[in-house]
């Protein structure tokens, strides 16, 4: 059940990413519409939302609390990590050509 | 020479802020803490309330002092929040002896 | 720097005051900062390293029973202390193996403590045979009130220290208000930004717990740092006590009535605790004034599943074995207090909710230290001459070396000495403890004499091999060895080796990212470059 919660959290984190511009421009190579972007951040903070749900169903308010304000900064944690990677990756790759 | 004293003279106001924020910041966090005796509580409850509250009021006491535009209004701000606090510290401690 | 005249216009002023806030009280508190968050990080894992601090313990497989613990550790107290007002014995639990024991010395000699402490064999109920040492509480003592100083000037200065974390952390926020709208648009890559953006980002993410482990952290200890309250409000004992038992079970020793009587059985009295809060959630038995007519029993709950250090207990007759009283709720305001505590503590979720605990603690720690280097890294760039700067940037520069590599060089030679100093050594505990300083001041002297950045690099990894070679050091000088441990199904053994290599991985790659260090004004590394911790851009 943690687990979900987490891999739920780390899921909205990635699309609250890509409701930002500059994260649309670095993956799509453009900003997408308005549309696509309020898309991406009602399922970022749906998410964010049903994360917590689980949680606190699971376990409680009080560890409930607490469990879901680790899950989130650990998952806010890996999708930064994961485009900065992701960034470096890329550029390694620019800088062969 | 006045060069040295130049400079002690532009560290004033730092210096005041700096004794403000300290010195000031704490004692605006103890008055707090006895103001709380006057909440319509227990005795126990209403000092460990003061107690919680008080690391927030000199937090806050600092932040504000290093906010103010001047020396002057950082220490004029600290004076008037310690007037009430003082007048409910006072009152408290009428009533509890 | 800072700014006293009135001629700024708001909106840019506030954020500038706010910066340079922030940057002086991150500077001049931040390397205590550092080794406060690093201590308290593995405090998390304090018993296990207790565990792994006293190899002739073997490995439990089950949590020792804490009734027959708390029986059997009485019978011996009865025969060293009988004389003794009052007796604290901790039980074990399933993370640690001891029982350890505070008591009270009745006729205490001149020059000496009026107290014993120590730890006992929960199965024996004897005094513990095994090398002296203090294990992980070390780590955890030293994080809130240092060492070799008195205890109350260490925790002022620890209190001191929280409170210019929290003024960074406010005036952090206030800075970078727009960070919360702008995450995911981080710059990266270039020059210093790459430290700001490693600084910054481990502050977000960790913001809810840097905040809540701040403010915690000032309110363990708020009796002491602000008791004004206290003094006006508690006039009388009576009004004392009563405060006091809203926030601790504790509870000082009452009158001895002078009339002999046996301690009633204490195994009765755990097993009444067990039967209301569960099997291994008793965490202490308190006896006062045992052998006397007046003796009293407290018996108090554990930390598990309840995020509150409010004290939950049952008070026995110490004769007769009755219990007299339950005691189960405080007030509201103490309840919050109690809630503060546990937060703070971390001790009442499970394994994984307290790995949670420690990374997120260990992305603060980085948060220091970050913020500590990216300061260097800055001010280099605005020196004249770069070759020759000036004694201020000089001192943060060597004292950022000793105090983050230093510090893990400091924290390994403690384990070191663990295993390597005789265990029939008088005054062996304190004598590790000694070890461990020694290390951290070498390792500042020697920050001193080399040259700023070989001094990182060679410190790094001087780390990262006293790391990797401490699993190697077990294994030649206990019986326990990694693949011991495994086959055993020991996992905290072999947890502690294996994390020991991960933390010697990560002081290599740091050390090996400051080896390619090239300090430039305008450096351009390429795009998507973001530092690790402690490192420069390469």
């Amino acid at each position: 059940m943690r687990l979900v919660a987490l891999l739920l959290c780390v899921f909205a984190f990635a699309c609250l990413a890509m409701a930002t511009g500059r994260q649309q421009e670095a993956v799509f190579g453009r900003t997408l519409a308005v549309a696509a972007s309020r898309g991406f951040r009602c399922a970022g903070w749906g998410a964010l939302l049903v994360a917590l749900r689980l949680t606190v169903t699971d376990q409680g308010w009080a560890l409930g609390l607490v469990g879901y304000s680790g899950s989130t900064s650990v998952a806010a944690g890996i999708v930064y990590g994961a485009l900065v990677a992701r960034e470096r990756w890329l550029a390694a790759g620019d800088r062969k050509r | 020479m006045s060069a040295a004293f130049e400079r002690v003279r532009r560290a004033g106001p730092v210096t005041a802020r700096i004794v403000a924020a300290v010195f000031g910041g704490y004692a605006l966090g103890a008055l707090a803490s006895v103001a709380a005796l006057a909440l319509p509580v227990s005795a126990p409850q209403a000092v460990v309330t003061g107690m919680l509250a008080s690391f927030v009021v000199y937090a806050g006491a600092v932040i504000w002092v290093f906010l103010a535009r001047s020396a002057r209004r950082a220490w004029a701000g600290l004076l008037i929040v310690a007037v009430p606090l003082a007048w409910a510290a006072w009152s408290a401690g009428g009533t509890l002896r | 720097m800072k700014r006293t005249r009135d001629a700024k216009p708001p909106g840019r002023g506030v954020r500038q005051s706010m910066a340079d806030l922030h940057t002086w009280a991150g500077l001049l508190a931040g390397w205590m900062l550092y080794a406060m968050f690093l201590t308290g990080t593995v405090s998390y894992f304090k018993d296990e390293i207790s565990q792994w601090m006293r190899p002739e313990l073997a490995y439990q497989r089950v949590s020792p029973d804490a009734a027959t613990a708390a029986q059997r550790v009485s019978d011996t107290l009865g025969t060293i202390a009988a004389d003794s007002s009052q007796w604290l014995i901790t039980l074990p639990t399933a993370r640690s193996n001891v029982a350890s024991v505070f008591w009270r010395v009745p006729h205490p000699q001149p020059g000496k403590p009026a107290y014993g402490l120590a730890a006992f064999d929960p199965s024996t109920g004897r005094r513990l045979a095994v090398r002296d040492t203090l294990g992980g509480e070390f780590f955890l003592r030293f994080h809130y009130q240092f060492y070799y100083v008195p205890a109350m000037w260490g925790r002022w200065f620890a209190g001191v220290c929280a409170m210019f974390m929290l003024v960074a952390i406010i005036s952090g926020v206030i800075t970078h208000k727009k960070i919360f709208v702008d995450f995911f648009t981080f710059r990266w890559g270039k020059g210093q930004r790459s430290w700001l953006d490693a600084h910054n980002a481990l502050s977000v993410f960790g913001l809810p717990f840097h905040l809540m482990i701040t403010y915690t952290g000032l309110v363990t200890l708020m009796t002491m740092y602000m008791p004004w309250g206290a003094h006006v409000a508690l006039t009388t004992p009576a009004r004392q006590q009563a405060f006091d038992m809203q926030l601790s079970s504790f509870m000082a020793p009452g009158e001895r009535a002078g009339v002999k009587a046996a301690l009633a059985p204490v195994d009765a009295m755990v097993r009444e605790g067990e039967a209301r809060w569960g099997r291994d959630n008793v965490a202490s038995v308190l006896v006062m004034n045992p052998g006397d007519a007046n003796a009293r029993v407290v018996v108090t709950r554990g930390a598990a599943a309840r995020v509150s250090t409010s004290p939950q207990y049952l008070l026995f007759d110490g004769a007769s074995g009755k219990l007299l009283d339950v005691e189960e709720r405080v007030g509201a305001a103490a309840q919050t207090r109690g809630v503060l505590y546990a937060l703070h503590m971390g001790r009442f979720g499970d394994l994984q909710l307290r790995w949670l605990y420690f990374l997120v603690s260990l992305g603060g720690t980085a948060m220091v230290g970050t913020g500590l280097v990216m300061w260097t890294v800055k001010r280099r760039q605005k020196l004249p001459d770069s070759e020759r700067p000036h004694f201020g940037f000089r001192v943060v520069e060597r004292l950022n070396i000793a105090s983050i590599a230093g510090l893990s060089i400091a924290m390994t030679s403690f384990l070191w000495a663990n295993r390597l100093l005789p265990a029939a050594l008088a005054a062996r505990a304190s004598l590790e403890v000694d070890v461990f300083f020694a290390a951290w001041v070498t390792a500042l002297l020697y920050a001193l004499v080399r040259p700023a950045r070989r001094a990182w690099v060679e410190l790094l990894w001087l780390a990262a091999a006293l790391l990797a070679l401490l699993p190697v050091l077990n294994a030649l000088t206990t019986t326990r060895p990694f693949w011991r441990s495994v086959a055993d199904g020991d996992w905290v053994y072999a947890g502690f080796d294996l994390m020991m290599w991960a933390l010697a991985a990560l002081h290599a790659a740091l050390a090996v990212r400051a080896s390619r260090h090239r300090p430039r004004a305008k450096a351009v590394r390429g795009r998507g470059a973001v530092a690790l911790p402690h490192q420069e851009d390469a």
